[in-house]
Order: C-alpha cells, then sequence, then structure tokens
C-alpha cells in the first residue's frame, strides 16, 4: 500500500495543525526534511525545523509511531505545526514532493480497520464516556503540551499537593503536632498560585491568536461600508478556509491573512435596533456572535450622525469588553471638520481607537492591518512568549482551576472550615491534573506519607 | 484422626476478632446456620494494638457498620473510657469520633453478644485446613487441629496476623500470635495447596506500662468531651450511656538528646534495619525506630500514654512501636519524661504474618477461584480493627446472600468509605497495610459520619440485618431532617431589632430586607440554634436532627458540587463488564492491560480504570469494545 498523507487534527479542538503520513515510507519521507530526524524514535515527541530547499519552513514537533502501534497500523509520522493554513498546506506539499500521496477521505480510518485497529467512528461515539472520566482524555491530550508549560502546570499542582496534603495531614492526625496551617499560610499561597495561573492564562490569548486567528466581526449600520471594507481585505489575500475543527465555519464568511496573523471574519447582519421581527433575530445573532469575536471593527459613515440608537448598540458592544477599532469610513469624501465632530462625539469619555479608511478607494487600509497587528501579536513580535497555552481545552481547565482559586480565597476570606476550602484547592489541582493527566487522590495521600511523620 | 460433625452450616467464619465477629454476627443475624471459630475463646473481639476505636476517617467506618447493622460502634458505646469528636472546627465530613476503649469490657460485651445470638455457635477451635469440591472450585467444610469437619456453604477467613505469625522483639523471634496467643500454623499451608498466593506483611505494637511507675505531673493531661458522642445510631438519645465518667489520657515527648540518641546508637540490632524482618510494613505506621531515621529534623514526636481499662493499670504507650531488642526498648522508653522509672509490663514487639494478595477477591470479598470463600480483615492486607470490622461484615453479609442466592451487597466509592476501603483493597490492591484514611475518600463531603444512616440504613435494612423496629425510627428521623429543611429554607426571618443583635453577637452582617433563613444559615457565624432563636418557635426537634438539618443547608453548595462528581463517577461505574470477557482475545489492549484484566476481571469500566497499569487507550479500547458487542 502506497504511503498517504493529509491535513489531520488533533481530536478535540486544538487548533495546532497536524499534518498526518502513513505508510511505509512515513519515516524516510520525514527524514529527507526533518531538522532533528537523528533522535526520531516510536512514541516520541521531537523539536525541529522542518527545512525544504534549504529553507526554513516552520519549528515543529514531531511524533513517530511505529507499525503495527499506530492508529492506522502502519508506520505514522506527526507534524505538528503551527496554526494557520499556509504553513500546514505548503508542509503538506512538501511531504507529497517527497513521495506520499494525498490521502482520500476516510482513508486513514479505513487503513485503520483494515489493520485490525479501532474504528474511528466508533471512538467518537465513544468520546463522550471518556471525556466524562475526564482526566483520561488528557492523559492522551498531554503528549500535546509543551515542556515548558507542563514543567508550569507540575510545579503549580505541586505546590497544591503540598497545601492539600498538609491540610490532609492535619484532618487525619489531629491530636499531632504538626503546625496547623493558618489561613494567612492558605491566602499567601493561594495569592501565589493565583498570580501564576493568571499569567499563564494570558498567554493562551496570544497563543490563541498565533494558532487559530483572530476572530473578528465586522459591524456597523447598514450601508456603513462593511462589505466594501471585507471585500477590501479578503480581495488580497483570500486564505484557503480550513478544515479546523472548531473554527465554526459556517458563520466565517472570510478568512483572511495580513502578514502571520489570520483574521476570522464573522458575518454579521447589519446590527440596528429593529422592530421587524426577522430583522431582529438577525442582529440579536450578531450580538450572540460578540461572544465569539476578539475584535470589533465598527464602521460609521459620515454621513450619518451618530444617534442615540447607534449610541446604544455601541455601548452595548462596549460593555462586552472586547476591542474595538472605530473605522470612519468614506474619508475621501467629506470635510476635515466632520470628521473632527464625529471623533469628538466617539472620543467622549475615553481616548479611542480610530482609524480614517476608505474602503473603496483602499486608503487607511494598510495603517489598519499594522494596527491589528500591533494588538494581538505585540508579545509574539518581541519573541518574549515561549511558554504559551494553544490548546482551548487547556485553558479551559486552567481558567477553571483559576476560579476553583478564587474561590478557595473567598472562602478563607469568610473563615469558612478548612476541610470546605480543600474541596477547592483539590478541585483547583484536579483540573489542573487533566491537563497532565495525573490523579488527585493518589498523590496527595503519598505526599502525606512522604511528608509527614505519623501513625501510632 | 478425624471424624464428621454432626453440625452443618451455612456460615463458617474462621477468626473471631474484628472482622470475624461482625461477618459471624451479621450472617446469623441474616438467619444463617453459623459457626466462628477462634483459637483462644479469651480473644474474642481483643485489641492487641491501641485500645481504642475510631479516628479520622476510622469513626466513620463505625458509623457505617452501625448504620448497615454491625455491632462494632453499640459494643463501644458500651465500653468506651473516653469519647472525643475530632477535628470539629475543620468541617463536618471530617469530624471524626474517637473512643478510647476499656479493652477486657470490650471482649466480654462482645461475647456475650456473640453468646447470645441466634443461629450463632462459637467454637474454640484451631482451623488448620478447607475443604473445597474435587476441581477446587467451591467450598465445602473446614477441619479443625483436633479432626472434626464441618460441612459449610460458605467460609469467611478472617484470621488477622495469625497466620504463620512470628513475633520479633531485638535478636529474639518466636512464633507467635498477638497478645502471646497461639499462632495458625497450617492453615496458611492448606490455603496454599487450594493454590491461594500468600504474601507476608509486618505490623507492629508499642509496650504496655504500669501506670504506677510513671510520674503523671510531667505530661499533658488529654481529656475527653463533655459533651459525650456516641457511635451507634441507636443511641442518639440514650442518655444513660453517656453518664459515665471518663479516664484521662496524658501526652509526653520522645527527646533527642536521649530517645533519638538510644534508637540512633542501637540502629543495628533493629531487626528492620539489620534485614531480619522480611515483610512490609506500613509508611503510615512505623516504628519510632523509622520515625527517628526518615524524619530526622523532627526535634521530638508526640507520644500518648492511654489506659487500657478501668479494672488495670496496663497502659498503652502510642507512638513508640517498635522491634528493637527489649533493653533498648526500656531505655528508650525511660528517656520520656513521666516514664523514667517504667517497668515494661508488655514489651513491643513487631510481628510477621501471612496475608493475601487482595486483588484476587471480588468485590463482595469472595476469592475469585474458588466459590463460597471469603476473606476478610488484616489477612486481606488491611490494617486497624474498623478496617477490618467493616470488610468483616461485608464478608459475612455477602456470604449470607450467597447462600440465600442474592445479589450481592456491593458499596461504592461514592456510598461508603467502606465502599472505598473494598475498592482500593480489591482493585488497586495495596502493597503495604492499608489504613482507611480521609484522603482516600474522592467524595468525603458526602461520605459524613452525620449521615451514614442516610446512606445505609435502608441497605441495612433490606438485607435482614435492621430492625423493623430500628428501620421505622429511621424513617421517622429521615422525614423530620426533611420537613425541617423544607420549612427553613421557606422560613423567613425579619430584619427586627433582636435578629439584628443575634446577628451582631455572632460577628456578622445585620439584614435590612427579609431574609429567607436558610440562606442566613449558610452564614459560616450563624447555626441551627441561632434561627431558632430569630425565629422564636423553638419546635424542638432531637440534637441529630437538628445537627443534620444545619449541615445539609449550610454547605449545600459543595454538597451539590459533590454529587455532580458523584453523579460523573457514575457513568463509568454503570458500564458494566461481563465476567465471560476473555480480554487475551481483544486487539488494543496493551499486553499488561490484557493480562492484567483477565487476572482482575474487573465488573465496570469505572473498576477497570482504577486498576494500576491500566492505560486511558486501554479503557477507550475497551469502550469501542463493548460497544461493537452491543450491535
Amino acid at each position: 500500500m502506497s504511503t498517504i498523507a493529509a491535513i489531520g487534527t488533533a481530536t478535540g479542538s486544538s487548533g495546532i495543525n497536524i499534518i498526518r503520513i502513513s505508510g511505509k515510507d512515513s519515516l524516510n519521507i520525514i527524514n529527507k526534511i526533518f531538522s532533528n530526524k537523528d533522535k526520531l524514535c516510536p512514541n516520541e515527541i521531537h523539536y525541529g525545523k522542518i527545512i525544504y530547499n534549504g529553507e526554513n519552513v516552520d519549528n515543529v514537533l514531531v511524533s513517530y509511531f511505529k507499525a503495527p502501534n499506530s492508529f492506522t497500523g502502519e508506520d505514522i509520522v506527526e507534524i505538528n505545526c503551527h496554526g494557520g493554513t499556509y504553513i500546514a498546506k505548503n508542509i503538506l506539499e512538501i511531504v507529497l514532493k517527497c513521495g506520499a500521496r494525498l490521502a482520500g477521505p476516510g482513508e486513514f480510518t479505513k487503513r485503520a480497520f483494515l489493520n485490525g485497529k479501532m474504528d474511528l467512528s466508533e471512538a467518537e461515539a465513544t468520546i463522550d464516556l471518556i471525556n466524562s472520566k475526564t482526566n483520561l482524555e488528557a492523559r492522551i491530550a498531554s503528549s500535546q503540551m509543551s515542556g515548558k508549560l507542563k514543567d508550569d502546570i507540575v510545579s503549580i499542582r505541586s505546590k497544591m499537593i503540598d497545601i492539600l496534603a498538609h491540610i490532609d495531614v492535619n484532618v487525619d492526625y489531629p491530636e499531632y503536632d504538626y503546625e496547623q496551617l493558618s489561613n494567612d499560610n492558605i491566602s499567601i499561597f493561594l495569592e501565589e498560585e493565583i498570580n501564576r495561573l493568571k499569567k499563564l492564562l494570558s498567554s493562551y490569548e496570544e497563543g490563541k491568536v498565533i494558532k487559530e486567528g483572530v476572530n473578528v466581526a465586522i459591524l456597523g449600520r447598514p450601508n456603513a461600508g462593511k462589505s466594501s471594507l471585507l471585500n477590501n481585505l479578503a480581495q488580497e489575500d483570500r486564505a484557503i478556509v480550513t478544515d479546523i475543527e472548531g473554527t465554526t465555519r459556517d458563520v466565517i464568511s472570510e478568512t483572511v491573512n495580513i502578514g502571520d496573523l489570520i483574521l476570522n471574519i464573522f458575518d454579521t447582519a447589519g446590527i440596528r435596533e429593529s422592530k421587524d421581527e426577522i430583522e431582529k433575530i438577525g442582529i440579536e445573532k450578531s450580538f450572540k456572535i460578540l461572544d465569539k469575536v476578539d475584535l470589533v471593527l465598527y464602521i460609521i459613515d459620515p454621513g450619518k450622525e451618530i444617534d442615540e440608537e447607534e449610541k446604544n448598540i455601541l455601548s452595548k458592544i462596549e460593555n462586552k469588553g472586547l476591542k474595538i477599532i472605530y473605522l470612519i469610513n468614506k474619508m475621501d469624501k467629506y470635510e476635515k471638520t466632520i470628521f473632527d465632530t464625529i471623533l469628538n462625539e466617539i472620543n467622549q469619555n475615553e481616548e479611542k481607537e480610530v482609524i480614517l479608511i476608505s474602503a473603496k478607494e483602499n486608503l487607511g487600509i494598510e495603517e489598519l492591518k499594522n494596527r491589528i497587528k500591533q494588538m494581538f501579536l505585540k508579545d509574539f513580535l518581541n519573541n518574549t512568549s515561549e511558554n504559551v497555552i494553544v490548546n482551548s481545552r487547556h485553558k479551559d481547565l486552567i481558567q477553571k482551576s483559576l476560579d476553583m482559586l478564587f474561590k478557595a480565597k473567598e472562602e478563607i476570606n469568610n473563615s469558612v472550615p478548612i476541610d470546605m476550602v480543600s474541596i477547592s484547592i483539590k478541585e483547583s489541582a484536579r483540573l489542573l491534573g487533566q491537563i497532565i493527566g495525573e490523579d488527585i487522590d493518589l498523590d496527595v495521600a503519598k505526599r502525606v506519607f512522604d511528608k509527614f511523620c505519623i501513625g501510632k | 484422626m478425624s471424624y464428621e460433625s454432626s453440625e452443618e452450616y451455612d456460615v463458617v467464619v474462621i477468626g473471631g476478632g474484628h472482622a470475624g465477629c461482625e461477618a459471624a454476627l451479621a450472617s446469623s443475624r441474616m438467619g444463617m446456620r453459623t459457626a466462628m471459630f477462634l483459637i483462644n475463646m479469651d480473644t474474642l473481639a481483643n485489641m492487641p494494638c491501641n485500645p481504642s476505636i475510631g479516628g479520622t476517617s476510622k469513626g466513620h467506618l463505625v458509623k457505617e457498620i452501625d448504620a448497615l447493622g454491625g455491632q462494632m460502634g453499640k459494643n463501644a458505646d458500651k465500653t468506651f473510657l473516653q469519647s472525643k469528636m475530632l477535628n470539629t472546627s475543620k468541617g463536618p465530613a471530617v469530624y471524626s469520633l474517637r473512643m478510647q476503649s476499656d479493652r477486657k469490657m470490650y471482649h466480654i460485651e462482645m461475647k456475650k453478644t456473640v453468646e447470645n445470638a441466634k443461629n450463632l455457635d462459637v467454637y474454640q477451635a484451631e482451623i488448620t485446613d478447607i475443604i473445597t469440591d474435587g476441581n477446587n472450585k467451591k467450598i465445602i467444610g473446614v477441619k479443625t487441629k483436633i479432626g472434626a469437619i464441618y460441612k459449610t456453604k460458605t467460609v469467611v477467613i478472617a484470621t488477622g496476623t495469625y497466620l504463620k505469625g512470628m513475633v520479633i522483639i531485638g535478636e529474639v523471634f518466636y512464633e507467635s500470635g498477638p497478645d502471646g496467643v497461639f499462632p495458625a500454623k497450617q492453615l496458611s499451608d492448606s490455603l496454599k495447596e487450594h493454590g491461594i498466593f500468600l504474601r507476608r506483611f509486618k505490623t507492629g505494637t508499642p509496650a504496655r506500662i504500669n501506670i504506677h511507675n510513671m510520674d503523671l505531673n510531667k505530661m499533658e493531661v488529654q481529656k475527653g468531651d463533655t459533651n459525650i458522642s456516641l457511635f451507634s445510631f441507636e443511641n442518639e438519645e440514650n442518655e444513660v450511656l453517656r453518664d459515665r465518667p471518663q479516664i484521662d489520657c496524658y501526652l509526653t515527648y520522645t527527646n533527642e538528646e536521649n530517645t533519638h540518641k538510644i534508637i540512633l546508637d542501637n540502629l543495628d540490632r533493629s531487626p528492620i534495619y539489620s534485614g531480619k524482618i522480611k515483610g512490609i510494613g506500613p509508611r503510615y505506621c512505623p516504628s519510632i525506630e523509622d520515625k527517628v531515621v526518615r524524619f530526622r529534623d523532627k526535634l521530638r514526636h508526640q507520644i500518648f500514654i492511654e489506659p487500657l481499662g478501668k479494672d488495670t493499670s496496663e497502659m498503652y504507650i502510642q507512638g513508640m512501636s517498635s522491634s528493637m531488642p527489649e533493653e533498648v526498648q526500656i531505655q528508650m522508653y525511660r528517656s520520656l519524661p513521666g516514664l523514667e522509672k517504667a517497668k515494661l509490663m508488655r514489651p513491643a514487639y513487631a510481628i510477621e504474618y501471612d496475608c493475601i494478595d487482595s486483588t484476587m477477591l471480588n468485590l463482595n470479598l469472595e476469592y475469585k477461584d474458588i466459590e463460597g470463600l471469603f476473606f476478610a480483615g488484616q489477612v486481606n492486607g488491611s490494617s486497624g480493627y474498623e478496617e477490618a470490622a467493616a470488610q468483616g461484615l461485608m464478608a459475612g453479609i455477602n456470604a449470607a446472600l450467597k447462600v440465600q442466592n442474592k445479589d450481592p451487597l456491593i458499596l461504592d466509592r461514592s456510598e461508603a468509605y467502606i465502599g472505598v476501603l473494598i475498592d482500593d483493597l480489591v482493585t488497586k490492591g495495596t502493597n503495604e497495610p492499608y489504613r482507611m484514611m480521609t484522603s482516600r475518600a474522592e467524595y468525603r463531603l458526602h461520605l459524613r459520619q452525620d449521615n451514614a444512616d442516610l446512606r445505609l440504613r435502608e441497605k441495612g435494612y433490606n438485607i435482614g440485618l435492621v430492625s423493623e423496629e430500628v428501620y421505622n425510627k429511621f424513617l421517622d428521623k429521615k422525614e423530620k431532617i426533611e420537613k425541617e429543611i423544607e420549612r427553613i429554607r421557606n422560613l423567613n426571618i425579619y430584619p427586627t431589632t433582636e435578629t439584628n443583635s443575634i446577628l451582631a453577637s455572632l460577628g456578622t452582617n445585620p439584614i435590612d430586607k427579609v431574609y429567607k433563613a436558610s440562606e442566613l444559615l449558610k452564614r459560616n457565624e450563624v447555626k441551627y440554634e441561632n434561627i431558632i432563636e430569630m425565629d422564636g418557635n423553638d419546635v424542638n426537634l432531637p440534637k441529630a436532627v437538628k445537627e443534620e438539618v444545619e449541615i445539609q443547608i449550610k454547605y449545600e453548595g459543595y454538597i451539590k458540587l459533590q454529587k455532580e462528581q458523584i453523579d460523573e463517577f457514575k457513568k463509568l461505574e454503570e458500564r458494566k463488564l461481563s465476567q465471560d470477557i476473555i480480554y487475551s482475545d481483544i486487539k488494543g489492549l496493551s499486553l499488561e492491560a490484557r493480562q492484567k484484566l483477565d487476572k482482575q476481571k474487573p465488573t465496570s469500566i469505572g473498576q477497570a480504570s482504577r486498576i494500576s497499569g491500566i492505560s486511558p487507550s486501554d479503557i477507550s479500547v475497551l469502550l469501542i469494545y463493548l460497544n461493537q458487542n452491543k450491535k
């Protein structure tokens, strides 16, 4: 059987692109293009570069599964590359040039089936069950994590386990003279771990943007120039629609590349307060979309006064705490004084991001693109973000874990009994454990034995 | 040399300790003709180690045993010297009752109960053989050392530390059971002949010292509670049992200059450090030499001095178990303030014994390969009276249910500490004597000692261990709790001056509008009694009901969260795995998983996931397998 390749996706909704190669030539192919090929051995993940024709294509993680211990039962090589369809497509093309052929729909599954391996559809049917014992899932997914991130999580979680073990010793051996943890001790601990988790979380926004792109909604009253702007952005570099699961294609009207950054532009109905029932539904849908986007481009037609209705809508958007760039369109058509009036109107309360453009005449568009890049790639451009969370599941778990620590902190402040507080801390540690696939109860019990001298 | 007894039994229990007594009482109370055999009648329900019942998580076990209809709690209530509720400031899930027990009285009271039990015969005899059918698939009888053969449908082995018991004191080794009783030397061989693999575990106990040789003034007094709590739900309102003088315990400390130095200087004479003891000892119950070696930076260790009974001067030296030579022990004990003139009435010793690999049991505690053969207690690799009693009760129940052709009673990890205990032993197995701890229970907020009856009474009633009368009383209590919770939820508390002055006196904020009583009760400072005070209408409920109402309302949010976790847990527990699955035939499972699953034959996906060495991908393969076979 020939060696096949395709852009696959990781289980779940991770935004990393994976190029999967299956067949007897998998290893030969990767050996031609991977900088770190000498290190490759089965079931390990190695970091390196994809180099083709002397050119550095991307920094990637490569894993190799030797037949028959792989998904298809054949030799499999998986290249985890950065998000953005360009890179993945580039690498896929290189892989095809090196001797693989493009896999047909469902061909990996078919091979897995033929080789007596698990059937994907059935695996998917049961995934919910597996998820219900979520740390199982995590153990599988843990391989997706960068070493640094994992180290951080292990270290934060280890601190939590220390505290939990200490609480458990206080609880299980109440009459022994181990220092009873005071609320102050616990508060200090909580404060430290909360800060560390917060820092991790902030890296996610960045990481997500790099892998999945910026979700953008273009809003404005009808005929303000939304479609012109969209066309303008799109015509220049219309991106290939990705197959990445989780980017809800049905609502993305365009995916646009600006330099390293991908913009996923969401389709929205014109927003204005309406009495028409059908239109209302469209508008509600637009506001729903605001829950998914990172950035709103709000287009203002200088020919129309910003009336109460529009102000209402704007404050609704602002209240959501989203990043907004105000675009005053048709800059070529109106007098400067009009723009000043509008600027005053917009900047009434605080300084806003405002750009004058002409969507039709392609004026101000470059400035817009640069602003967006600066907004979202600041740290990345400064190259400070080695330790980013890229997986949205990881992010959710960290967020939940953080929430639990906040809860614990509040409980301490309210003098809730220590055992209750330990439930919140334990839940927090359990959630982190799901990222790295560790079982909290075993860990705490072990730590109790290791650290404390107890018994009759 | 042997004869066939004219007596035939449904259940034969080997051993008369805490596991054996519960097993025998449970099966006889369930109407089974039951016999209990023990080597020495005077050691029935003996406490060869600490003279106390309960403590953290162990107290929970006692409450659960009681809720199911077991005896331990009632017997402890009758014979306590001191009662103490531990952890009262740390949250309701970890409140734990511990009683110092009168060791002799505990034995006497339990013996009376056993003697008076219907359907139960008790014999002083060493069982040397178990007898199975021709294929070694089914138990059919037991044989005593004297040669009497008793036919039986089931056997519960609850031999504690007696199997090939070996006492070690320094360089001295001798065959013995605990407390100087004869060991069981032959039964091990019979078990091995029937294909049962045995291992060696070790445990130890400190010295007993005459109180007249102590200077109590040099120690801190440890008193019991003024408001005495009891174990048994049936004694909730029993004031007679509460009205009893309590006996004090004492606290002293080891010291670095003397105690620790003596130990370190003599380490080469410790059989553990010289390698003479092969058995695996418990980490959580280290000897004093372990503590000193492993935790060198700890300058002193607490030593509790506990009475063995009101009619004896023997005191138990908790915290100082040892297997050092006797002459070293004397120096060690005498280095403690107050014990300078100590004489050892009984020296500390370590004891090694045979036990089985508990993963060879099913969750009903029946041995996988021999039908009708049950194991309970220390022989399963656990330690502790309460852990033993809990297993004994469950083994006795399940042996009876087996004879009655009924489904086994299996408690899962979300239902009881007993469930956690047995699942840990059977599913995960243990490499050292296993002790219950609150941290082993994932759902400890649900597994509280106060609600053990709410969790388990009905199960006890359904199998016939809880009497109609007791059950009706329980139903009444349950109804009162439910009604009162409902009432408190709907009760309005008005922002009157009285209310606000009560709130102020509790150190919490005043209210300026009408509050539901349940909302106020959720404030940490506010107790049920305060609500009654604010409302001005005392509904006069029993104390236990009030406590339960307060806990359930106060911690509602936490309890709800735990219930959600339990629901998640149950999903995988409810994906059942047939005992007929041949795992070695399932493609995709790792080799290790195939072997372990074939050996352990888990009953559910959840149980399979807890077996060590079973990976998540093995579990997904199993799930797929189940789905395929459904079609």
